[in-house]
């Protein structure tokens, strides 16, 4: 037992709380929860909860069904919402005490790991965008967006204004610091910053992010979405994050006088993200949904390429300050809203982490709206498009030895797997679409 | 050197010619001081004509003193070194930084004579760089002369007040004079060895002087330093008070507010306070430099911040810290700045030093240190390193920490920081035996004495015996050899490094015996709670049960007993060693047990040599081994042999084979002692495997070998029996034909042997006789090969036979010839490309072969029709014979990229070109993917993941075999299994938990070529049910939490289970037992066919 867990013991005891919600994340990025009563949490520290992996998806085999959530007494907060409850993240180990090999958080704890072997911090900072839908949801109506805003609007009386000052005040009383929040330009779709932090960290707080906007927007009789696209004729929802190395105290994207104060290490990096973008692609962009973000045009990165200011690259170097070289990062672009952040964390700082390694040279830099040039002036510039779908996604993925390395073999192949059923359903899907062109003319 | 004339004074008081031929030349002659030690006898003279001209008149000189000095100087460890430095010493022209003459301190010392001038000149011979210290500052010679006792406190008064270059200066002048004085009794001491933890000790305390010294200056240049509370822990040898010469100062900086200062602030004054620290002692100046300062063994090492506040040091220790931090705080020390400080974190840190030993990772963590330890050595260095490597410095005060954590916990006795003092609190406790203790004492003083020597001549740090003769020598003379000082300094060292050797078995396990056997009751003896503490950190999980063997193995007074308790401690630390030590020593037990007191047996165990050592590793990494050698023990005695464990030719087996059956009378006994040589041969087999380096593919030709010839052997004596029984002359030839595995000469531990059976009616012999003899044969042969025996049953599997399970086990030439020309179906042709005649009639072999060549090789190569067939028989094999609950990531033989993948990949290309190309027409696989990649069928790309994949999968499972003694289908997800097959197929230790991680890759690469080659393009992917063998049970069965309970109705690939596959049973042998026919295994054909129909 140590001193946080103490404390987190002792807090419980003078908080009065009734109820542990131990939290974990599923190999897709889907949030699970256990409860425990406070009585049985010391032993939770020391010797973890038993669960049956089986009944969460990726996480075993049936016949090794037994699996160990150790909670992380560093990520103990009281829920503002819930009266009485409070939560942990939690690792998952086998029942000897080895990290699971399908514990998301294992998987980028070990690649931060990596990292930290070459003398490497990753930080990372993501805009989370998403929209807000009025309660109750009626299916033949189609999703009703809370307000017809545009981006940066001032909304008077707007719902989203209300509601966004609501779940950041829940975010900062759990811990979470928000740096930016504002009307995205879809109508009812929001978007908040995060404060930086190291990738571990954030991806706990995205999680968080997630259950924290959810039970706000349904205080405010809305729900929220991260769908990457839930409206066709409106921007999908995003995650950019900005991304940066540090060795010890210094910024090692940094470097006065270089080009965008971006130094080699930072130019390798960024290479390296883009050279290895579309196999990671299913993972980053993990829903069938999302392919329809990334193809529909706007301000969403479908060419692997990257500029300074140009929004329609998939990596960025952003506006900068001369001199404040401790913010000198790169924004990725690609990520959408409802990835596993901690896998896609994980991969794309190995790809970067790769690009270093390897010395990759950064393609020159794309200055013009990718989407206006043709096919074959992208050809010319050698510039790849994405994937197009989830189905090809998952075809470019299963030829990358990356993404192996990183998830592991047993991860890597149970993902592919599941991909490859997620489209499979799509496919037998006979959509709305169809029956709209095809049913009376055929 | 040249003769000074600088000085019209002294040239007077010298007045004499220069050179040679002065009177009385005799009492510097040659041969004299060749005796004296010089090795430049002729240089020396004239070196000691101008010191004797220095001294002034030679006349004055008693004879006496000439001798005296000569002597003196002789007693140095490097006479000429010593007399080139004393010249220069007397050369009026020398002077020191100051300006003074060195002679006028150094001449009347030399005058005088007696101990003073020993002590001069025997520093002057035992090290240059002390020597030329002095030329630079004559005012120690003093210091050096009178013999004086350290005083490590004057480092600090010498630097009171003072800042800057001078206060770095003034400290660096003060720490060489004490190091003169430290240096200085240590050389003249008669006793060295004896003397050497005093020389450490005061080492150490001038390095803490140094380092208050160094603090006292860094605060004189940092601003605001009086808010801040600094303190220097020091660690390993200057906390241990065993500091070597020349060393890196290991440190960890404490920082804490003074009264009223803010507690953040405070921490930046304490960082640039450390980090001033550190620089005034590393910088170089005109005085030189001290040493590093290393503070890496700080929390978080060099990443974590320089200083840290009591109360972070406390989170971090009790959160972060890892085994390795514990044991280096033992030797935490507070050497300077703030000593209540220092005293509240030792409290702090001390309890949790001792408390390490019962962390949870406690044994793999030392395990993985203890290799660090031994592994560090560069290749080139390892025969002359004193420090490192195996039995060097570093791993006797590993070792004896060590066992300071493991018996400290309950014993404070125990917790010193000292290396030599805790070894004698360990012997004091009966931790360790008296007299090791004392042999290791003894060693690691004469081997930091040998590493104090080296560096003090040129105060370089340096591990590393030199190799050179006449620094040898220096070595030698310095620690009292005389004569061959060189060669003797050198056997010394040989002597004590055999010493060391042992240095585990001495340590860690011989007290364990004395815990157990009553051997000389004088002693403190371990007690059994120690030695059971100490069995679990040595790796022992049941150190109950191991007390109780290692009991059973030492009781009594017979010579086994009196053998086994000198062997044990070695035994043990191989066992040790091991994948499971447990097992290894149970094992030890058995076959002790049931060897008693053969003869040979402990006449082999009695050598100590290769073949304990080998015994210990086979009975503790391999279950099937064991089960072998319990079964017949005698069999034990080929590791006594090393020439034993060569593979015999198979004609050799065949010939044993025969003349132990025709030795006996009746067919039961016959049998049995044809099962009896393979028993033998197996034991030698798995023997060459573990024991003697055997490769893969040898272990499998030779496992191929033996089971042709015991086949021949036994087909033999059924043949005789039948005949005999009868009354009859034969009337039939007959014929074994291999399949699968066996026909492919890849037989593994665990195989069957898939087999047709042919005869031939002999001319004139009626063919009803002959098909009835051949019958009962073979009737006879599969009956004699069955039941208990000392080998593991050899499962006879004929199911790949015409028919199958309905057809006839035998059948003629003939019929098989009708059958195949009538009836043959794809598959069988596919498994007729590893049909090889193994036991029998040869002719009758070469006919079968020729009648299915057309069949296998078919001429223009299997049309298109047939290669769909064979596909869509792949992919229907690949959806439904997996057993269920496996993983087709996994499995080694029906997995993706598995054995059976590749094979059809080979097998594919065989039955297309081999009638193009002969070096296709083989029984193995491996060739057959040669050939192919010969023959421009196959690229190098391609060829290569399908050769590792089978190789390996191969592999795993002869390790899965040879580990559990039980096959293993997968590998497997238990850390300890997959550990213990790693270290089978001698990988490093700790390797086993990348073991199924490196198979998946493996696979993943082949199944990508198999895809390709055997399917053609890749077939579409629907997602529901591609071409992937499936959901597999792992698949994203979309179970939610709140419907917990799984879809029992369905199989392994999510299809609904039907009662039993539609399929020929035929193709399919019953389940099989084990290879030790222990318990029917209840899955489906393993070995068996490889390509089975439907």
């Amino acid at each position: 037992m140590n001193r946080q867990q103490e404390y987190v013991l002792r807090t419980i005891e003078e908080r009065d709380i009734r109820f542990v919600r131990l939290w974990f994340t599923d190999l897709m990025g889907t949030l699970k929860s256990v409860a425990v009563a406070p009585a049985e949490l010391e032993q939770a520290f020391t010797e973890g909860i038993g669960i049956d992996g089986s009944v969460i998806e990726g996480f075993t085999r049936v016949y090794e069904a037994d699996m160990i959530v150790q909670p992380d007494a560093d990520t103990f907060q009281v829920l503002p919402w819930r009266d009485r409850t409070a939560r942990m993240f939690c690792d998952i180990n086998m029942p000897d005490g080895t990290p699971a090999a399908t514990d998301s958080r294992n998987i980028l704890r070990r690649t931060l790991d990596r990292a930290g072997e070459q003398g490497f911090t990753f930080y990372t900072h993501p805009e989370i965008e998403f929209y807000l839908f009025k309660e109750p949801y009626d299916r033949t109506l189609g999703p009703a967006p809370v307000d017809q805003a545009g981006y940066f609007d001032h909304v008077a009386r707007g719902d989203g204004h209300d509601f966004r000052r609501g779940a950041i005040e829940m975010l900062e009383q759990m811990g979470i610091s928000v740096e930016f929040s504002h009307h995205e330009g879809g109508p009812g779709q929001q978007e908040i910053d995060l404060r930086y932090a190291d990738a571990l960290s954030m991806a706990d707080n995205i999680m968080t992010f997630r259950t924290v906007v959810r039970e706000v927007a349904l205080h405010e009789k809305a729900f929220a979405t991260f769908m990457p696209k839930p409206l066709a004729q409106h921007p999908g929802s995003g995650m950019h994050t900005h991304v940066s190395l540090f060795e010890g105290d210094s910024n090692a994207f940094y470097e006065p006088g270089a080009d965008y104060e971006l130094s080699q290490t930072g130019r390798r990096f960024m290479a390296g993200v883009l050279m290895h973008s579309r196999e990671i692609c299913a993972v980053t962009n993990q829903w069938v949904n999302s392919y329809k973000r990334l193809w529909g045009g706007g301000e969403a990165p479908a060419h692997v390429c990257w500029g300074h200011n140009n929004r329609s690259a998939l990596a960025r170097v952003p506006m900068y300050s001369v001199g404040r070289g401790h913010s000198r990062r790169v924004e990725v672009r690609s990520i959408d809203a409802a990835c596993n952040p901690y896998l896609t964390y994980a991969l794309v700082l190995a790809s970067g982490l790769r690009g270093i390694k390897e010395g990759y040279d950064l393609p020159p830099e794309a200055e013009d709206d990718v989407w206006v040039l043709t096919d074959a002036e992208r050809r010319a510039m050698g510039i790849d498009p994405l994937p197009q779908s989830l189905g090809e996604a998952v075809a470019v993925m299963e030829g990358s030895e990356l993404a192996a390395e990183v998830l592991g073999e047993q991860v890597f192949d149970f993902y592919l797997r599941n991909k490859w059923q997620e489209w499979g359903d799509y496919r037998s899907q006979v959509t709305q679409f169809e029956l709209d062109r095809y049913l009376l003319h055929l | 050197m040249p003769p000074p004339d600088s000085t019209p004074a002294h040239a007077a008081a010298d007045g004499r010619p220069r050179s040679g031929g002065r009177p009385g030349g005799e009492r510097l002659g040659a041969a004299r001081l060749a005796r004296g030690g010089f090795q430049d006898s002729g240089r020396a003279g004239r070196l000691l004509e101008e010191v004797l001209g220095r001294l002034g008149s030679a006349d004055d000189e008693p004879e006496a003193d000439v001798a005296g000095l000569v002597a003196d100087l002789g007693a140095s460890a490097d006479p000429d070194a010593a007399l080139l430095l004393l010249v220069r010493l007397l050369d009026p022209r020398s002077t020191g930084a100051d300006g003074r003459r060195c002679d006028e301190v150094t001449l009347p010392v030399v005058r005088a004579g007696g101990e003073p001038r020993r002590r001069l000149l025997s520093l002057l011979g035992g090290s240059v760089a002390l020597g030329e210290t002095l030329l630079r500052h004559p005012e120690h010679v003093r210091d050096v002369a009178e013999g004086l006792s350290p005083e490590p406190w004057s480092i600090v008064e010498a630097v009171r007040g003072q800042q800057g270059r001078t206060g770095m200066d003034a400290l660096r002048v003060a720490y060489r004079c004490q190091l003169l004085r430290v240096a200085t009794a240590d050389l003249t001491s008669p006793e060295p060895v004896a003397l050497l933890p005093a020389v450490g000790g005061a080492l150490a305390d001038l390095a803490s002087a140094a380092l208050e010294g160094a603090l006292l200056l860094a605060r004189a240049e940092v601003e605001d330093e009086d808010t801040c509370a600094l303190t220097v822990v020091a660690m390993g040898k200057t906390g241990g008070r065993e500091l070597n010469y020349i060393s890196d100062v290991d440190v960890i900086f404490l920082a804490a507010p003074r009264s009223g200062a803010q507690e953040s602030a405070a921490l930046a004054v304490g960082g640039r306070l450390a980090t001033a620290v550190m620089r005034i002692c590393a910088e170089s100046t005109a005085e030189g430099t001290l040493w590093q300062v290393d503070a890496a063994l700080r929390p978080e090492g060099k990443h974590g911040p320089l200083v840290r506040s009591l109360d972070s040091h406390r989170e971090y220790y009790q959160r972060w810290a890892k085994t390795w931090e514990f044991q280096a705080l033992l030797k935490a020390r507070v050497v300077a700045g703030d000593g209540d400080l220092g005293r509240r974190w030792l409290e702090l840190v001390e309890p949790m030093v001792w408390e390490a030993a019962g962390r949870e990772n406690f044994v793999d963590e030392v395990q993985s240190m203890r290799r660090r330890v031994e592994q560090h050595v560069r290749r080139d260095e390892v025969d002359r390193q004193i420090k490192l490597g195996p039995g060097g410095l570093r791993d006797i005060e590993f070792s004896v920490q060590l066992l300071q954590l493991v018996h400290g916990r309950a014993d404070p006795a125990l917790r010193s920081r000292t290396t030599l003092e805790a070894l004698s609190a360990l012997r004091d406790g009966g931790y360790v035996g008296r007299e090791d203790a004392q042999a290791l004492d003894e060693a690691y003083r004469l081997l930091r004495c040998l590493e104090h020597r080296v560096q003090l001549h040129r105060m370089k740090r340096t591990h590393l015996m030199p190799t050179g003769e006449a620094d040898l020598r220096r070595l030698g003379r310095s620690l009292g050899e005389r004569g061959d000082a060189d060669r003797a300094v050198l056997q010394r060292w040989k002597g004590v490094r055999r010493e060391v050797r042992r240095l585990h078995e001495r340590l860690f396990y011989r007290p364990l015996l004395s815990a157990v056997a009553r051997l000389s009751s004088d002693e403190a003896r371990l007690s059994p709670e120690a030695a059971r503490a100490r069995l679990a950190a040595l790796g022992f999980r049941d150190p109950a049960g191991a007390m109780r063997h290692l009991e059973a193995l030492t009781e009594g007074v017979s010579r086994r007993a009196t053998i086994q308790r000198h062997l044990l401690p070695v035994m043990l630390s191989w066992f040790a060693d091991g994948a499971d030590p447990d097992a290894g020593l149970l094992a030890f037990r058995r076959l002790s047990d049931a060897l008693g007191t053969t003869h040979w047996y402990l006449g082999m165990l009695r050598d100590e040599g290769s073949a304990a050592q080998r015994l210990a590793r086979v009975l503790s990494s391999s279950r099937y081994a064991v089960d072998l050698l319990i079964r017949s023990p005698e069999t034990v005695a080929l590791l006594g042999d090393e020439a034993e464990l060569v593979a015999p030719d198979k004609d050799a087996l065949v010939a044993r084979m025969t003349a132990a059956a025709t030795r006996q009378e009746s067919a039961g006994e016959a049998f049995a002692s044809v099962r009896s040589v393979r028993a033998r041969e197996l034991v030698r087999i798995v023997l060459g495997d573990l024991a003697a380096g055997w490769e893969g593919p040898l272990v499998r030709q030779a496992l191929s070998d033996l089971t042709d010839a015991y086949l021949e052997g036994a087909l033999g004596v059924a043949t005789r029996r039948v005949l005999a029984r009868r009354g009859e002359e034969a009337a039939a030839a007959l014929l074994l034909v291999g399949m699968g595995r066996l026909g492919g000469r890849e037989v593994g531990y665990a195989s069957d042997a898939d087999v047709m059976f042919v005869y031939d009616p002999l001319p004139e012999a009626s063919s009803e006789l002959a098909a009835e003899q051949a019958v009962e044969i073979v009737t006879e042969l599969r009956k004699g090969l069955t039941g208990p025996g000392p080998d593991p049953v050899l499962e006879l599997d004929a199911g790949l036979r015409p028919e199958g399970k309905a057809g006839p086990l035998v059948r003629s030439l003939e019929g098989y010839r009708s059958y195949y020309e009538r009836w043959s179906a794809g598959w069988e042709s596919q498994a007729l490309l590893r049909a090889r005649p193994v036991a029998g009639d040869a002719g009758l072999g070469e006919a079968f072969a020729e009648m299915v060549r057309p069949l296998r090789w078919p001429d223009g190569g299997i049309d298109d029709a047939a290669v769909r067939e064979i596909r869509k028989l792949k992919a229907r094999m690949e959806a439904e014979r997996l057993p269920r609950g496996a993983d087709p990531r996994t499995h080694l033989k029906l997995g993706m990229g598995g054995l059976s993948d590749v094979e059809w990949v080979a097998q594919l290309l065989q039955l297309q070109h081999a009638h193009d190309h002969p070096g296709l027409r083989t029984t193995s696989t491996i060739e057959a993917l040669r050939a192919a990649g010969e023959a421009g069928l196959l690229s190098d790309q391609d060829q290569e993941p399908l050769v590792q994949a089978w190789c390996i999968a191969s592999q795993l499972r002869d390790a899965g075999i040879v580990w559990r003694g039980r096959p293993v289908d997968s590998v497997p997800s238990d850390l300890r299994d997959a550990e213990g097959m790693s270290r089978v197929m001698r990988r490093g230790p700790g390797s086993g938990a990348s073991l199924a991680q490196d198979w998946r890759r493996t696979a993943r690469h082949a199944r990508e070529v198999v895809e390709r080659l055997l399917y053609g393009n890749r077939p579409p992917r629907t997602g529901a049910e591609g071409e992937t063998p499936g959901r597999a049970a792992g698949s994203p069965s979309r179970t939610r939490p709140d419907a917990p309970s799984r879809d029992r109705r369905t199989d392994g690939f999510g299809r609904p289970r039907v009662a039993s596959p539609p399929r020929d049973a035929g193709h399919f042998p019953p389940p099989r037992r084990d290879p030790f026919g222990r318990s029917p295994r209840g899955r489906r054909g393993e070995d068996g066919p490889g390509p089975a129909g439907p």
